[in-house]
């Protein structure tokens, strides 16, 4: 990994006068994939970026490279003043952030996960191999483990890092026609149970043999947490971000303080602790705060940066995203309050519904609803009596999310986290008239 | 950059590696935009580096690193044999790549004006231009306009002695309002959706699109859409226009032939396919007037290249041949297994940090014989959707669900009513069954797909499709939440 306080002192040296704000990011990455109970893929990544805004005079340009040489950064410097002096004045244009005190982020550092060395990433996959030869199934999946450092810095001071280690742990089964699947991430590899994991996706694997085909239609849904995590990145993405939310693109727009979901819905973004913790600080070098998006069904604020913070006559939360982006801030570290409900319990509650392990490939229809589709995978069971009765053939659902969250009937007692586009942490949600679209093949 | 390759190589052979071989790796990356009157990004970016793969004892390793040292070239190397060496323990079956002649070359993408060397003053003050018509109704809340220039640079050296210089270019620009009111949303984006056109071509390309004078009309029609009807549902005949036909290429037919997928190696993460390997020569995909060809000599294509990324000469095939499945998107690790002995050459790999995986080459549907304008006058109940707004689609590519940005009523062979959020679903093989026309050579045209995701770690990569206008009898429209 490169050296980023090296990085930085020569970044703003060379810019001199000029204001400039540096953004480095070192990635290390390790990855075993495993298919048809062999490893198919294993490779291992190194890289830096450093990303450089510069600012002159009410003009602003940005470059970036991965060679931090003086002779590399001296060359884009030149490049990037160049360009600057023919741009027109942004009369907008904001100055730099001021400094607060300096932050460093390692706690959720662990060295073991980010250095492990590939024979033990093996010996984790044959582990699953075996057991799945064992019963005549077989494992898909991929087990990552590896760092990733993030410093942002600006010429007035403000200095802020981070460093964490990084593991996830994917497995999907297949069992003659039937899937199963389980996924866990963590920051300390030793914390995840891969035992559970792998007897979760053999067992779903074996339950979802020979699925059956229903009816496509309004359904109440048992969504297991990597189900519920899905939808939830949607709403968090296009109801909580500011920009969106001035752009009157959001559900909340205008609604703040106004009830806009079921009462039992809390959601908050929360990068400073618990399963959605992550880095501290944004990309401007500003402390992330905890906000509570949703409280008791009742919208309550947005993400900002200091952008949208302005025109709003409020102050940034710290939620700016690496630049150039057109989405302005958004929360990514999203913890959906947990309930008192177990998954076993809501099974049992329930005389005839859907039980979801996982969607795949949901996109966006309308940002004002929320309204999203995708199919059902890897175990969807139809449940009877309060018992899994039996599997059923893979769904497509199109429904509004925030329709669905006003319909909320139980939220699960055990939050599980799921990396989205950031992290989000989610209970099981039960929901009624879940609508089902149309249905496949298998 | 040979030399620094050379270093690779000869520790791969001194180790008596199967198969080795190094991508060195420049890519300049230029982005601009303009949001709502102020620069949205004005990024101008350079990365180098290089990734290495080991082919031994049947079992692949790779590593990479953006450290340009020999020391780094050869710490890497041997990582990337230390990680094969881990895997061949857990292999049930050697990997053998299938034959592929030595070439040394060099390769680069035509164009006629270099993007890097136009000002970054001309550029911007274009999309300023463009914006600023885009935001001309209060209605308009977001506006952007941009640009992306990339230019990759590579150096490809193998144990099995091919020396290949290739240097590949692209360009794109487009645009995107975004009207808001009374609670609707609507965008409309011109030429197409997801940033506009992209094509293996030089600043050219920016002049040929004619943003400004295209901008007026893509503001007037994101506020029409608004107060649009909503789009009907029930069974009609549809239409495809634009890039939602490219779409429609890219994740029934594309994704689905890519062999590794076919074979159950993306099953954990993007899925598999229902186009299995007892179905090739056989499998009716489509009517006898569908011809999809895969063509990595396509011009202008973004997946347009002298060789691929496992050093195998571009080619051009048919993944459907009047309508049967005639074959797949292979790397030389997987081509053997359908009994071919060579790849047909779609082997590619996102930037120098990623390992080469099997990718959709460039994938056309091949005209048909009616003009467009006999084709609309020729349909009595039907729809006509243009630009994807969103996708999904099954893990096995079957079930289906497209959105558009706008759709128009036909009504007895006339093009009528302008319709918001139109939306269809399909099984795919019944889908492509219903092709009863396809629009002649003077409506096809190339679109592009700039943002594929898949594999793990994710990579992306960008390819072309090219389409005429195609029509789909009694497909489900307007599905409703």
């Amino acid at each position: 990994m490169q050296n980023h306080k090296t990085i930085c002192e020569r970044i703003m040296r060379l810019a001199g006068r000029i204001r400039a704000e540096a953004i480095i990011t070192s990635v290390n990455s390790s990855l075993t994939r495993f298919a048809d109970n062999v490893i198919s893929q294993n490779v291992s990544n190194a890289s830096t970026e450093i990303s450089v805004r510069v600012l002159e005079n009410g003009r602003v340009t940005r470059f970036s490279l991965n060679q931090p040489s003086e002779s590399a950064l001296k060359t884009a410097f030149a490049a990037a003043l160049a360009a600057l002096r023919t741009q027109k004045k942004d009369p907008r244009l904001m100055p730099l952030p001021e400094p607060g005190p300096s932050i460093e982020s390692t706690k959720l550092y662990f060295h073991g996960t980010a250095a492990m060395p590939p024979k033990d990433r093996a010996a984790r996959v044959a582990a699953v191999i075996k057991k799945c030869r064992k019963a005549g199934a077989v494992a898909y999946g991929a087990y990552e483990t590896g760092s990733t450092a993030v410093t942002v810095a600006n010429s007035l001071g403000v200095r802020a890092f981070h460093k964490e280690s990084s593991a996830v742990y994917s497995v999907t089964v297949r069992d003659k026609d039937g899937f199963g699947w389980a996924e866990a991430p963590a920051f300390d590899a030793g914390e995840i149970d891969f035992d559970r994991l792998d007897r979760t996706a053999m067992e779903k694997a074996r339950l979802s043999r020979a699925p059956r085909s229903i009816k496509p239609g309004p359904y109440t849904v048992i969504l297991e947490p990597a189900a519920a995590a899905d939808l939830l990145f949607y709403l968090g993405f296009y109801g909580f971000g500011a920009q969106f939310y001035q752009e009157g693109q959001s559900f909340v727009s205008g609604k703040l303080g106004r009830k806009v979901m079921s009462p039992e819905i809390t959601l908050e973004d929360d990068a400073l602790g618990g399963l959605s913790a992550g880095m501290p600080f944004d990309y401007e070098g500003l402390p992330r705060q905890k906000v509570t998006l949703i409280e008791s069904g009742v919208a309550r604020a947005v993400a900002h940066d200091r952008k949208t913070a302005a025109r709003a006559g409020t102050r940034t939360t710290g939620h700016a995203l690496p630049p150039p982006n057109t989405y302005g801030p958004v929360p990514i570290n999203l913890s959906l309050a947990k309930g008192s409900v177990s998954l076993k319990e809501m099974i049992r509650n329930t005389e005839r519904g859907i039980l979801v392990t996982n969607f795949h490939y949901t996109n966006l229809l309308k940002p004002l609803t929320v309204e999203i589709t995708g199919m059902t995978r890897n175990g969807t069971f139809m449940i009877k009596n309060g018992r899994i009765a039996y599997p059923v053939r893979n769904m497509r659902f199109t429904e509004s999310a925030v329709e669905a969250f006003n319909r909320i009937e139980a939220v699960g007692d055990k939050q599980e986290a799921f990396i989205q586009w950031g992290r989000v942490a989610a209970p099981a949600l039960k929901i009624r008239g879940f609508n089902f679209s149309s249905s496949t093949e298998f | 950059m040979f030399s620094f390759a050379k270093k690779a190589v000869e520790i791969a052979e001194k180790n008596k590696a199967a198969f080795g071989d190094i991508r060195i790796i420049e890519t300049r990356r230029q982005t601009l935009s303009v949001k709502n009157g102020e620069i949205g990004a004005l990024n101008d970016s350079v990365t180098l580096g290089f990734g290495v793969r080991i082919l031994f004892a049947g079992a692949w390793g790779f590593a990479s690193s953006d450290i340009m040292t020999s020391r780094e070239a050869e710490r890497v190397t041997k990582l990337a044999l230390c990680i094969a060496k881990a895997g061949s323990s857990l292999k049930e079956r050697a990997v053998r790549l299938a034959p592929e002649p030595a070439y040394q070359d060099f390769w680069q993408t035509p164009f006629i004006t270099d993007p890097f060397s136009v000002p970054q003053e001309k550029k911007l003050d274009l999309l300023f231009a463009v914006e600023k018509v885009l935001r001309k109704d209060h209605k308009v809340r977001s506006s952007v306009a941009n640009m992306t220039f990339i230019r990759e640079h590579q150096w490809h050296m193998t144990t099995e002695g091919s020396r290949i210089e290739q240097v590949l270019l692209s360009s794109g620009a487009g645009c995107l309002a975004t009207a808001v009111d009374k609670g609707s949303i609507q965008n409309r984006s011109y030429p197409s959706s997801h940033g506009g056109q992209t094509l293996s071509m030089g600043y050219e390309l920016i002049e040929n699109l004619r943003l400004l004078e295209n901008a007026e009309r893509v503001r007037e029609e994101a506020v029409a859409l608004l107060t649009a009807p909503a789009c009907p549902g029930g069974n009609k005949d549809l239409i495809i226009y634009g890039n939602q036909l490219a779409m429609q290429i890219h994740e029934s037919v594309g994704h689905a032939s890519e062999l590794d997928r076919v074979l159950g190696y993306e099953e954990s993460f993007a899925g598999s396919s229902f186009a299995t390997t007892e179905k090739l020569g056989k499998f009716r995909y489509g009517s006898p007037l569908v011809n999809l060809m895969a063509d990595a000599t396509l011009p202008g294509g973004l997946a347009t290249a002298g060789y691929d990324d496992d050093a195998v000469k571009a080619q051009r095939w048919h993944i459907v041949k009047d309508g049967i499945l005639s074959g797949y998107m292979t790397n030389r690790e997987f081509a053997g297994r359908i009994g071919r002995d060579r790849s047909w050459g779609s082997c590619r790999a996102d930037g120098y940090g990623n390992i080469p995986i099997t990718r959709i080459c460039n994938l056309s549907l091949m005209p048909g014989g009616i003009p467009y304008e006999d084709l609309i006058r020729d349909t009595k109940d039907g729809i006509i959707m243009e630009n994807n707004k969103s996708w999904s689609i099954d893990q096995k590519r079957l079930n289906f669900q497209f959105g558009c940005e706008a759709g128009w009523l036909v009504r007895n062979g006339k093009k009528t009513t302008l319709v918001k959020n139109p939306t269809y679903q399909g099984i795919t093989p019944q889908f492509w069954n219903s092709c009863d026309a396809i629009a002649d050579e003077d409506s096809w045209r190339l679109w592009s797909v700039t943002n594929c995701g898949k594999g793990q770690p994710g990579q992306t990569a960008m390819m072309s499709h090219a389409s005429s206008p195609a029509r789909f009898r009694k497909v489900k429209i307007g599905v409703k939440a």
